[in-house]
């Protein structure tokens, strides 16, 4: 059963208030309780947040499986996006995520039987004029080559 | 007051009319799924386009609101041709159930693709799967796949129950109706999401795979099922009647009818239904007996008896015009005002939920007391027990309750009613229970017509009087509360008499209904079981 | 023409995204000039300047904020940073180098506007902006630039950020106006438009990050001054993000109608690897592609844009050198829209899955022949039918590739495998990316 943390539930319910109106909160609170719960929002994080927040569920979970930011699965601690679309795939995208599925041993979207990093493929993160590149947890690399992208991935713990 | 034009058709509507409006009340034919008259605009399914003379692009009717002089078709090569590949859009990833589905027959994309389709299909790749038989709760099932994403029962279950059960989920061509995490659709009025789905995704667990639509007739009715009165069609053939759903009456029900009165039609079908009299003399039962000559049977004894001893008990199923004949039969012909009102919900009766379930579970108590004050009954219910149970009452006649599903003091009244000598019956409801209980004496049983077998009146809670034609007819021989009357004060009725096989035909010959004589290959109801 | 730094003056300085390094480079002047004016005069300044949108549309600034309700109903002014249309990246440069300019350029319009309260919508995966952000904003409140009697003008202004979550069609108007609610990021119905019913049904302005940014020039220089760059119907200066093969990607400053031409050898510094130009994307991915030919004769404003059958868009310029398969590039298109379409509506939910389907059967050397026209024919029908402009953005590149490129599409459809790179498509399968 998930609960969030005092600080966390106090978190969610100042996001009640920061805005205009209630359920603009639903968005920060679904990142909130995702934090939370190691990565990814299940129905039991939802089951949560709707009782704290006294939004329907339905609500919750269309808000949930609407953005991709929101982990529907559980994910390796470290979750690795690497760009897919156009000016990335023109400066070589597709041949690093294939390498790094095959350095790491993983097909995209699953997790490395270590648990430490999901790799998946991701929409245009607006940084085009540095491609290739891929986001890890909050932060971007950019300019990558096939060594380096591999380079900063072995040092992450 | 805004004059436009549609379809060469001129046309006076209110302020703030939307096109889709002008033409939905002026019988005009359009293309539509996601509008509702009865839920916000959701503008989603983009079929209802228009051409409106001055605007180069089509404009979707049911977010446009007329204006002075505006001019309007849907009939232009260029609507068709968008309606067609709007339509074709809807297609592309519809599975091909309609052999197995139940929306055949009455399905949104069957009419359109008849109406603006009839185009051989240039879908060549892998259609998208989705959830199939996905049980939402106890009314109904989804099917992922057959759902065009119209909306309307994610917005009814917002708007209208506001129980909020239903959304949405994913993006794109992934996008799926569904409840959360086993989340119940459940609630009292979940089966009008069926009603208002334009296609197979939503069904009634109830009905699913029992018939045909198109082995099916339809007729409106007055719910009986409480005081709130809605107006629904009845859909039935030779076998019964299979469902319920409502018919919209602004001022009464709205677009809408409640879970609990689409389970009025299980009493009305000979399954449930008293057949044929019965009488109790001397510790024996007799069955099978013809309704009039059991009737006749009760005149004799009603005649022998005085007018102190006999009492009379209604409950407010029944209509106006059956309360009239049997009440004043009472009073002006036995003399007697011993008429008991047996209000079972009397303690519950203002109840009401907001939306359209009231507490008091008869149809027509304001009917019934009108006709008891306009014959000057005064009575009280405690009056007839100390009565009974002082053995003063000797002849008791009880036009019993039809929907016996509210009616949870049926045995408890049983041992009351048992202690008058002579208990007269009338019931539409199967009465074998009676046999089981040993205090009575002695006993007729005259099956009574329902409420969708004769045509009437209900007066509903706000004093509403509403009309109703007979239906059908599914137990020949029962007698109406009138006819009833008529024989117990010693008159005669004339019968016209059918032969069973003749009876369905020669009743509902109604000249929009469509002939069912092709029936005869399919005699019977395809039982497939329930979910 | 040469690249010139209007907006981007002072973005070399890394103190320019402090208060007090951003107030040493004039700084809240504008600001200060302005909460001196009438909001109609500024409203008007804006909108003889020419400043049209920089997000994409390309809608008159002034004439927007002209469609607002002349009286004293609250309003809200919502800064659209979600820059999701692929090949963008000049919003997420200005927000990390300069958040203080867009906080300027936004109290500026807040005041013009009469709204009291703002908030910028920044895209999810933007974290260091965000940051930028709402540092940027702390600092000037307690600068009093933001909150109650600002300046001692008597002005009151709240601004906040608010961060997406991940979905393209945040982008739209309307779509970051149901996000910001705490709903689906699905568009609404227009009308009506946000101007009289946008954010919680009240009257709404969305604009985007360089054009509120650019309200502060035109409040320094004038709305002629302003116009000392750029042409008559496109005034003043772009950002525009050069991406692709070229050498040297990034974002430059120039001015409107500059030659699409320098940008890409001039100041890209031409095509990398010895290839030579094959096609350009002038606009973001929802704008149609140009030929090498094409693009040589361009400039880039809106009308020579509009003229030749494409748009200056978000001005995103994504350049594709002749080593590479206009097939595989239309398949990585149809797919990002395939992913993103929010899935309200009919024609874009299912259209942009059944192109992407035909594009992908093409690329995988399962192709029919009627394939091509077939995509033709339904991206015809995905335009001008739906709620918002995704299906129209969706459509124009399978338009426009295929068009253009033809004889690279029947290749593919008879030889199975890529004219350009004479081999078939090694990559994950359709199936392997829609798990």
């Amino acid at each position: 059963m998930f609960q969030l943390s005092a600080e966390g539930k106090q978190k969610v319910l100042n996001e009640l208030k920061r805005y205009e109106s209630k359920q603009s909160a639903v968005l920060p609170a679904l990142y909130i309780a995702q934090k939370e719960n190691k990565g990814h929002v299940n129905a039991e994080v939802i089951k949560e947040l709707s009782k704290v927040m006294e939004i329907s569920e339905a609500h919750i979970n269309e808000v949930c499986t609407f953005y991709t930011m929101y982990n529907k699965q559980p994910i390796g601690t470290h979750h690795i996006q690497v760009c897919r679309t156009l000016s990335c795939m023109l400066n070589g995208a597709k041949e690093l995520s294939e390498h790094i599925c095959s350095e790491l041993n993983v097909h995209l979207g699953d997790k490395t039987t270590d648990g430490k990093f999901t790799v998946t493929e991701v929409e245009c993160l607006g940084s085009c004029g540095t491609a290739p590149m891929m986001q890890i947890g909050d932060k971007y690399y950019e300019n990558l080559t096939n060594e380096s992208a591999m380079n900063i991935i072995r040092s992450l713990k | 007051m805004p004059k436009c034009t549609i379809n060469g058709v001129e046309l006076e509507v209110k302020e703030g009319t939307t096109i889709i409006q002008a033409m939905y009340d002026n019988h005009q034919k359009i293309a539509h799924y996601c509008w509702h008259p009865g839920l916000s605009i959701a503008g989603v399914c983009r079929l209802c386009m228009v051409e409106i003379e001055g605007n180069p692009r089509l404009q979707i009717a049911c977010n446009t609101v007329v204006t002075e002089g505006m001019k309007v078709n849907n009939n232009s090569p260029k609507v068709k041709e968008a309606v067609k590949w709007g339509l074709d859009f809807h297609l592309i990833n519809h599975p091909l159930d309609c052999p197995i589905c139940d929306q055949a027959g009455e399905c949104g994309l069957q009419e359109q693709y008849m109406e603006f389709g009839q185009y051989n299909s240039e879908m060549a790749e892998a259609k998208t799967k989705k959830h199939k038989v996905v049980d939402l709760g106890p009314t109904v099932v989804l099917d992922s796949e057959r759902c065009v994403l119209c909306s309307r029962c994610v917005r009814f279950t917002d708007e209208v129950s506001k129980t909020n059960e239903l959304g949405i989920f994913n993006r794109g061509d992934h996008a799926e109706i569904g409840t959360h995490a086993g989340k119940e659709l459940n609630n009292k009025y979940s089966l009008n999401t069926v009603d208002i789905c334009p296609v197979g995704a939503l069904t009634s667990k109830d009905f699913r795979f029992r018939q045909r639509v198109w082995y099916l007739k339809d007729s409106e009715a007055v719910c009986n099922g409480c005081s709130t009165g809605c107006n629904v069609k009845v859909y039935f053939n030779k076998e019964g009647v299979f469902r319920v759903k409502p018919k919209r009456n602004d001022a009464i029900n709205g677009h809408w009818m409640c879970d609990d009165g689409r389970n009025i039609y299980k009493f009305v079908n000979k399954e449930n239904r008293q057949l044929k009299g019965m009488k109790l003399a001397n510790g024996q039962w007799t069955v099978d007996l013809h309704a009039g000559s059991v009737a006749k049977d009760a005149a004799q004894v009603l005649k022998a008896a005085s007018s102190d001893d006999t009492a009379l008990v209604l409950t407010g199923q029944h209509t106006v015009e059956e309360y009239e004949s049997i009440v004043s039969a009472f009073v002006n012909q036995f003399k007697t005002k011993n008429v008991y009102h047996w209000w079972n919900s009397e303690k519950t009766a203002s109840d009401f939920d907001g939306l359209l379930i009231r507490g008091d579970k008869n149809p027509n108590t304001k009917g019934l007391q009108t006709v008891l004050a306009k014959h000057g009954v005064q009575t009280q219910w405690s009056q007839l027990e100390s009565a009974l149970n002082s053995g003063k009452i000797k002849n008791l006649v009880v036009v019993g309750p039809e929907n016996v599903g509210v009616y949870n003091d049926l045995a408890e009244k049983q041992n009351l009613f048992a202690k008058a000598h002579n208990f007269i019956f009338l019931t539409a409801a199967k009465a074998d229970v009676l046999k089981e209980n040993k205090s009575f004496k002695n006993v007729f049983v005259i099956p009574t017509k329902t409420f969708v077998e004769k045509a009437g009146t209900f007066v509903n809670h706000a004093g509403v009087a509403q009309q109703f034609k007979k239906v059908t007819t599914i137990v020949s021989e029962a007698l109406t509360v009138s006819e009833a009357a008529t024989l117990l004060v010693g008159q005669d009725i004339k019968v016209d008499i059918v032969a069973d096989q003749d009876l369905f035909n020669a009743e509902n010959k109604r000249a929009d209904q469509v002939a069912l004589d092709h029936r005869k290959k399919n005699e019977f109801i395809f039982q497939r079981g329930r979910l | 023409m040469s690249e010139v730094k209007y907006l981007t003056e002072f973005y070399h300085l890394p103190e320019f995204k402090t208060l007090d390094g951003y107030k040493k480079n004039g700084g809240y002047k504008e600001l200060e000039k302005a909460l001196k004016m009438q909001p109609q005069a500024i409203i008007d300044e804006v909108k003889n300047s020419g400043l049209r949108g920089r997000g994409g549309a390309g809608f008159s600034t002034g004439m927007k904020w002209g469609f607002l309700p002349k009286n004293n109903e609250p309003r809200y002014l919502l800064c659209n940073a979600d820059e999701g249309e692929p090949g963008t990246f000049k919003d997420r440069m200005m927000m990390e180098r300069a958040p203080h300019q867009l906080v300027e350029g936004m109290i500026i319009s807040g005041f013009a506007i009469g709204s009291k309260k703002s908030y910028i919508y920044v895209r999810g995966e933007y974290d260091a902006s965000i940051a930028s952000l709402e540092t940027a904003i702390q600092e000037a409140y307690k600068a009093g630039y933001l909150g109650q009697n600002i300046l001692g003008s008597g002005f009151d202004h709240d601004m906040d950020v608010y961060r997406g979550a991940g979905a393209y069609i945040c982008g739209e108007e309307t779509g970051m106006i149901s996000s910001l609610e705490g709903s689906k990021g699905q568009p609404k119905l227009k009308p009506p438009f946000p101007a009289v019913q946008g954010y919680l049904k009240k009257p709404t302005i969305v604009n985007n990050v360089e054009t509120l940014a650019a309200v502060k020039y035109v409040m320094r220089d004038g709305a002629q001054g302003y116009r000392k760059y750029g042409t008559e119907k496109s005034a003043g200066t772009k950002l525009f993000s050069l991406s692709g093969n070229v050498v040297k990607p990034g974002n430059y400053e120039v001015p409107l109608a500059y030659p699409l031409k320098d940008m890409i050898f001039n100041l890209g510094g031409g095509i990398k690897n010895g290839k030579k130009l094959k096609a350009v994307i002038p606009g973001g991915s929802s704008a149609p592609v140009l030929t090498a030919d094409e693009a040589m004769k361009a400039t880039l404003d809106y009308e020579c844009m509009a003229q030749m059958g494409t748009m200056l868009g978000s001005g995103a310029i994504i350049v594709i050198d002749d080593s590479k398969c206009m097939v595989e590039c239309l398949a990585n298109l149809t797919h990002f829209y395939h992913h993103e379409s929010c899935g309200q509506c009919t024609p874009c939910r299912e259209g942009t899955g059944w192109v992407d389907k035909i594009t992908h059967s093409i690329l995988s050397g399962k192709g029919r022949m009627q394939d091509i026209e077939l995509l033709l024919k339904v991206a015809d029908n995905m335009k001008g039918k739906t709620i918002c402009a995704l299906s129209d953005a969706a459509a124009l590149p399978v338009i426009s590739f295929v068009t253009k490129f033809r004889d690279e599409f029947e290749y593919f459809v008879r030889e199975g495998k890529s004219k350009v790179k004479g081999t078939a498509y090694k990559g994950h399968s359709h199936a392997q990316m829609h798990h």
